[in-house]
């Protein structure tokens, strides 16, 4: 976007600056200072702070780890931690279980992110209406996305537990089953246990985006389309979605690379089993570092931050704005 | 003022810098700070542990101990990196199950000559000196104490079902855990073990099948070499604990892990729990079942009257990258010895290293007597050391807890299971040779 030179700025070339700071400013201009070695210095104090944290904690450990990948790295014996090439993503691809997991991770995310948009959507739409004590019902919806997922999963374990659990004695009480359901015994019931779970863990976070997106859309749309003698479903489709669609689509993106590198929830409830038949990849990369084995797990960890990069690039190219499209 | 500021980033990006750079050396008085490291840390645990540390600084004046508590389930991970980077552990807690990795990748130190001649050996029970010797004679801790299984059963539930006694074989507990099982009345027989660490259980069957047979040194091992899987008794234990679950468990316990066995039992519905004495405090508080309604027995036995004792252990070591190795060994002795350990194996509820506690009044009466009888009839209750300190008991477990799995979820065989574990066990040691 150009600059207009008419307007002083930011962006405004030095010269300008050096001149304005003998001269004077005009009125209601911002200074721009000359930039010397010393302020560079300051700079780079400043930042330095932060860009070591990030350096030794954060890029660090992903060197580290990263190079784990290509060698034989086993906590059992680091006596021969010897360059292994590509063994470690062969093993990976090689184990029995990797289809099973594979299977598991997209119903893991397909199935948690479709109700907790749906539902997370009606939310939105529920809570934006005025009503007496709104912002209690608003922060009494949102309190789940603060607990951590580990201990959702305990608590969830706990409520699926087939002999002790209130799951199974609320459904008999209203006459659902007539006996308990051994939800985390059988790995096709496990598996809808801990999607129950998710979705109402994860529905608040869609429910906290849409309701921001859709308190920016003028009321001045709504009334024209009650005008034009628009509809319910249609000023749905027409107006509020397509208002709000960078940030439905940013939000999924969002929700599927974080339920995708979301352990803790099946981890606390079931541990991946019962006979490893609900791991998805990243409880899998758990499993394996428990045996520890570090360099497999460093392996399957580069493969997820590859198939993820991989995925928010096409994400992001598919749902991108075209220029003037939007209403 | 903005040069100052900037000053002061750079210092405390510096100072980022050094801190994860420090060690403790001692200071200008010549005081030592050792760095403590705990594993199966747990609330009260630690609290006792800073009155025992409290009273080791009174009588090393000179020496201070900073006690790190992580939380259990991170702990031995937090200290496999601390020990890899080889500063910040001075005293750590050693498991049975670390202790084989970590003194291999040299990250342990060997006590056995500080402790030579040591009196602290000779108040000690046999297990305890045995457990702290590694397969090459080093001494890399010292146990504090002994997690080993005895029988939890409801007095009450056994008496309405027939019973005057409770059940010394697996047969019998099979027997009367079937005849207490009422899933319709919310009842059931035995709190059976199928989640994490399943495997723990199914193994203790299995040598109480063989006992006389087993190797002493390695319980995983038949005298005349060959693994305990191969033998035909191992199928017979087996079958019999696949029957304690389909026809005296109930049906989610294909996924129950210790808090699921030990709520089973302290909430009343279930007449059998194998576990450990640290159990017994659980079940004391519990408000469902009272003190005259349950006991304990000692481990049930196989055909033969005899069983193995599976124990699990951990203790004090210390690390090869101290530089207090002597102020660090008298902490470990002091933790091993007298006052310290009574006061520690008992309000951890943790079977003793001391000989001294078969005299105490306190493991004489109530749920602590079964353990008393076991250790005390080492004829019956064989002493057997389990492999836990390989170096791939990680991969065992996780392979054979799921192996469990598939055996009650119907997707194995007894006897694949069996071929599987005997084939595992076998190429490990060969491996080793």
């Amino acid at each position: 976007m150009p600059v207009t030179s008419t307007t002083p700025s930011k962006t405004a070339a030095p010269a300008e600056g050096a001149a304005s700071r003998k001269g004077g400013l005009p009125r209601g201009g911002r200074r721009k200072r000359e930039f010397t070695t010393r302020r560079g210095l300051a700079i780079v104090a400043y930042m330095a702070p932060a860009a070591l944290f990030v350096a030794v904690f954060t890029y660090y450990p992903m060197v580290a780890g990263g190079q784990m990948a290509f060698r034989n790295w086993k906590l059992s014996d680091l006596t021969d931690t010897s360059w292994v090439g590509l063994r470690n993503f062969a093993d990976v691809f090689a184990d029995p279980a990797w289809g099973t997991v594979l299977g598991n991770t997209a119903v893991w995310v397909v199935g948690s992110i479709v109700p907790q948009l749906v539902i997370g959507f009606a939310l939105a739409l529920w809570l934006r209406r005025r009503f007496v004590l709104r912002g209690l019902y608003q922060a009494l919806i949102f309190f789940p996305w603060a607990i951590s997922g580990f201990l959702i999963g305990i608590l969830f374990r706990w409520m699926f537990n087939s002999e002790f659990g209130v799951v199974n004695d609320l459904l008999q009480k209203v006459g659902l089953i007539d006996e308990p359901i051994a939800w985390l015994a059988d790995p096709d019931t496990a598996m809808v246990a801990v999607l129950v779970a998710n979705v109402w863990y994860g529905v608040t976070f869609f429910a906290i985006m849409i309701l921001a997106a859709l308190q920016s859309i003028p009321d001045e749309l709504y009334e024209a389309a009650a005008l034009d003698g628009a509809g319910k479903a249609r000023t749905l489709f027409r107006i509020t979605i397509p208002y709000i669609r960078t940030t439905l689509a940013l939000t999924v993106l969002l929700r599927v690379i974080w339920i995708f590198n979301f352990p803790d929830l099946i981890f606390g409830m079931t541990g991946g089993g019962p006979n490893d038949e609900t791991h998805i990849v990243t409880t899998w990369m758990i499993k394996i570092t428990q045996q520890g084995d570090y360099g497999r797990a460093s392996a399957l960890g580069l493969l997820v931050v590859a198939a993820l990069l991989v995925f928010a690039v096409f994400f992001l190219m598919a749902t991108r704005e075209k220029k003037g499209a939007r209403p | 003022m903005r040069r100052r500021t900037a000053v002061l980033a750079l210092g405390s990006a510096t100072a980022l810098l050094l801190t994860g750079c420090s060690t403790m050396s001692p200071d200008a008085s010549g005081t030592v700070t050792l760095n403590m490291v705990e594993s199966l840390t747990n609330p009260t645990r630690t609290a006792l542990l800073k009155d025992l540390i409290a009273d080791f600084e009174q009588r090393n004046p000179k020496v201070k101990v900073n006690l790190v508590s992580p939380p259990t389930e991170q702990a031995d991970q937090k200290l496999q990196q601390m020990l890899q980077s080889g500063s910040g552990v001075d005293v750590l807690e050693v498991r049975d199950i670390t202790v084989g990795p970590w003194s291999n990748n040299g990250w342990l130190y060997d006590m056995k000559k500080d402790l030579d001649g040591w009196k602290g050996w000779e108040a000690m029970t046999e297990n305890a000196v045995n457990a702290s010797k590694d397969a090459k004679g080093g001494t890399y801790f010292v146990p504090y104490g002994f997690y080993g299984l005895s029988l939890f059963y409801r007095t009450d539930l056994i008496e309405k079902a027939g019973f005057d006694k409770p059940p010394a074989t697996w047969a019998e507990l099979l027997e009367q855990a079937k005849a207490v099982h009422d899933p319709s009345a919310r009842r059931y027989g035995y709190a059976f073990r199928g989640g994490a660490n399943a495997n723990s259980n199914a193994t203790a069957a299995i040598e109480a099948y063989l006992a006389d047979d087993v190797d002493p040194a390695n319980g995983f091992k038949l005298k005349d070499g060959r693994t305990i899987f191969a033998a035909p008794e191992a199928e017979d234990a087996i079958e019999n604990y696949l029957k304690l679950f389909k026809q005296a468990s109930p049906k989610s316990s294909v996924s129950w892990g210790y808090p699921e066995m030990v709520e089973a039992f302290s909430n009343g519905s279930t007449a059998f729990l194998l576990q450990d004495p640290e159990v017994i405090a659980t079940v004391s508080e519990s408000k469902s079942i009272s003190k005259d309604q349950w006991g304990t027995a000692p481990l049930v036995s196989g055909p033969g009257g005899k069983t193995v004792q599976p124990l699990a252990t951990a203790g004090w070591g210390v690390a090869k990258g101290s530089d207090h190795k002597a102020e660090a060994v008298k902490l470990v002795q002091f933790l091993s010895q007298g006052e310290a350990s009574t006061s520690f194996t008992k309000k951890n509820s943790l079977v003793p290293i001391l000989k001294s506690a078969t005299s105490d009044p306190f493991y004489k009466s109530g749920p602590w007597a079964s353990y008393v009888t076991m250790t005390e009839q080492p004829d019956k209750y064989l002493v057997v050391t389990q492999p836990r300190g390989v170096s791939w008991w990680a991969e065992w477990q996780q392979k054979a807890d799921a192996d469990v799995q598939k055996l009650v979820l119907g997707k194995t065989s007894p006897k694949e299971l069996l071929a599987g574990w005997d084939a595992f066990w076998t190429e490990k040691w060969q491996q080793e040779q």
